[in-house]
């Protein structure tokens, strides 16, 4: 077969993507005076920031040439709330209801790092049944967060299934959060020195079951998706994203695992009670865009059994508190301190600073989206319009979360 | 090139549709909404419910509101003096209202009364055509009241819910280092100490304990009872409801002073704490 023959069956096959549109170069001449080429001019279009592929409202403004991106650069702050402004006047309690809220698919998560920061100002102990019982939220929330994403991602594809799939996952280990928390989204459970209430009676069952029923059905979820050619002519190969590209970036959680950067802090700096667990790193080498969406599968596997291990422990602990009595007034001592937490969707950081009032002086949130999201302009030049959507949907961010 | 995984073209839309074909055959997961009601966890936060007699308008939850919605006025009445004392200020509630356009549903106001005025309810159909009409007034708040649950049981290991703690109080103030500490005791007892009394609540008709201790005077503890009815709990410390003939006490006027004024408890917070 020529080239020439081969080149036109490729544009033949399904979703081809940016293989089936040549670049400029190869399409322009070598020789300027056989052909006359037509005068061609950038054209900026902006993506957002009301679009239905940025979930919510990130804008992208794209130099195009044609169909191909030349150029993208993300613009950042639309929803932008000043929380870390406003963490200087909240106490630390009301500190949790804001850190919830930045990162709406993983406020447990998000309450963790603030909790974690100022128990290590205050050297406090946690008891060891409140360990285990945050370590089985954070993992039930990362469930929920990629399950949520496993759905919503190929919607962005075109595939309109696959998120009833998550969404009944996702329902089932919600009961079970629910129930201990009183919240379905902002949890409000974690407090400085342990958890808000103790776990109500049956409730390890319920959560072992719920657990278990999601491991059983995920295969659903992965026969609907992960082998369908469509899907996979969509993501395979598009949005590569190098190994030098992440650590420039500070890119992190799956979307760097899938480049093949083994970094956890659930197993490179143990926190809660990860130190005891077996955290299985899921990591891919091809760091496209298909790479990452399996991460996530697989992710959710590991804390599926992460979960049963927990219940496991929390059913053998002797009985005792799983708070602690606080003062009326809780304040921090002076001084500084950095706790980062691995979130579902990355590195999440607070650097607390106190001046020994019961308000933070200063509370920097590093936010795993806000990273992630940066590294697009390095990711899309050269892709077409089209598979923006298909890289944009894969960076698995949350705008809340990039605005802060 | 682009069908390497799957080995025959369309093997993988063809498990796709086999497992839309399995779903097919199942269960709907639907839910009836609107003619089935979703059963909603006892924790589940979906309004906050105001038993107007226990607040003391300590203005807390006011304060501690991250955004400010609870508006609170009051003012002092002050108490003719009874026989042979002075005659007391007293906090009269006027207007307790909770904006629920701006409530983040965070649960710190519930968290913080001292007094056990303020309750989740799992009730969330209150949505309104006008976002004015979601400021709830405290007859709307205290209509809620009825719709609050009991809280659910502990996990073996646990203390028991602080509400039931509370509700087991007893009404006077006797020796409160060995409530607390009662309180805080976990493990299995804790879980037998809930179950025994939800006993004593079937027993004991939850009107006659207020009335109880009178006759006997060396048994200063109630039966501990379950929360039945979230008005049964009293604030620790409160004045029983009708005047029983005065029994001489030495530390009855003391135990009424510090449940009229909250300084005086939050006085003496810090000591039951460390």
């Amino acid at each position: 077969m020529t080239e020439e023959g081969m080149r036109r069956e490729r544009v033949v096959g399904i979703g081809a993507g940016a293989d089936a549109v040549q670049p400029r170069e190869l399409c322009t001449p070598k020789d300027p005076a056989t052909s006359k080429e037509l005068a061609t001019e950038d054209m900026v279009l902006n993506i957002g920031p009301q679009h239905p592929s940025t979930h919510g409202v990130l804008r992208l403004r794209l130099t195009l040439d044609g169909e191909r991106i030349a150029a993208a650069e993300p613009i950042v702050g639309y929803m932008h709330r000043g929380a870390e402004k406003l963490f200087e006047v909240r106490d630390y309690r009301q500190i949790i209801v804001l850190a919830n809220r930045h990162d709406w698919l993983s406020a447990f998560a998000n309450e963790l790092g603030v909790v974690l920061a100022v128990e290590r100002m205050l050297g406090m102990e946690v008891p060891r049944r409140a360990v285990w019982a945050r370590t089985l939220l954070a993992e039930l929330n990362r469930v929920l967060n990629h399950l949520m994403f496993l759905g919503s991602y190929p919607l962005e594809l075109g595939a309109i299934t696959p998120v009833f799939y998550a969404f009944r996952e996702r329902e089932t280990l919600q009961h079970v959060m629910e129930e201990i928390s009183g919240g379905r989204m902002h949890y409000m459970f974690n407090r400085v020195g342990g958890l808000k209430e103790d776990l109500p009676l049956g409730w390890l069952d319920r959560v072992a079951h719920a657990v278990a029923d999601v491991r059983r059905r995920l295969p659903d979820i992965e026969e609907l998706i992960f082998g369908n050619e469509i899907f996979l002519a969509r993501t395979r190969g598009i949005g590569v994203l190098d190994r030098e590209t992440i650590m420039q970036y500070g890119v992190s959680g799956p979307v760097a695992r899938a480049s093949g950067v083994d970094l956890d802090l659930r197993r490179d700096e143990p926190y809660l009670a990860y130190g005891e667990l077996p955290v299985k790193v899921v990591t891919r080498s091809a760091g496209d865009c298909n790479a990452r969406f399996q991460v996530l599968l697989d992710q959710v596997r590991v804390s599926l059994d992460l979960a049963d291990a927990c219940v496991a422990r929390l059913r053998d602990l002797p009985p005792g508190p799983i708070n602690q009595r606080l003062p009326k007034v809780l304040k921090v001592p002076e001084g500084h301190t950095y706790a980062w937490t691995e979130n579902p969707l990355g590195l999440n950081g607070y650097y607390l600073v106190s001046r020994g009032e019961k308000t933070p002086w200063r509370l920097k949130l590093r936010s795993a989206s806000y990273n992630n999201i940066q590294v697009l302009r390095e990711m899309l030049p050269g892709h077409l319009v089209s598979d923006m959507v298909a890289i944009l949907g894969s960076m698995f961010f949350v705008v809340g979360d990039i605005d802060k | 090139m682009m069908f390497h995984v799957a080995r025959i073209p369309g093997e993988g839309l063809a498990k796709g549709l086999a497992v839309t074909l399995r779903h097919m055959l199942r269960k709907s997961e639907t839910q009836q909404y609107p003619e089935v009601h979703p059963d909603l966890p006892p924790r589940s936060r979906g309004v906050i419910a105001l038993v107007e007699e226990n607040c003391t308008v300590c203005m807390l939850c006011a304060r501690e509101c991250p955004d400010w919605c609870i508006y609170i006025d009051s003012h002092k009445e002050t108490l003719p003096a009874p026989e042979g004392g002075r005659p007391r200020a007293r906090n009269v509630l006027d207007r307790f209202a909770i904006d629920f356009s701006l409530c983040m549903y965070c649960g710190i106001c519930v968290e913080v009364c001292p007094f056990d005025a303020l309750f989740w309810s799992p009730e969330f159909e209150y949505a309104e055509y006008d976002i004015r009409d979601l400021i709830h007034e405290k007859d709307r708040l205290g209509e809620w009241a009825q719709t609050v649950p009991p809280p659910p049981p502990h996990e073996v290991g646990a203390g028991p819910p602080k509400e039931i703690a509370a509700a087991s109080r007893p009404a006077t103030r006797t020796a409160p280092p060995g409530r607390t500490a009662e309180a805080e005791k976990g493990g299995t007892a804790a879980g037998a100490r809930t179950e025994s009394a939800d006993e004593a609540a079937t027993a004991v008709p939850s009107g006659t304990a207020e009335a109880s201790p009178g006759p006997s005077a060396s048994v200063r503890r109630e039966p501990p009872r379950a929360m039945r009815d979230i008005r049964s709990i009293r604030p620790p410390g409160a004045l029983p409801k009708a005047p029983k003939n005065p029994k001489p006490d030495p530390q009855d006027p003391q135990d009424s002073q510090n449940s009229q004024e909250p300084s005086t408890r939050k006085k003496d917070g810090p000591k039951e704490e460390s």
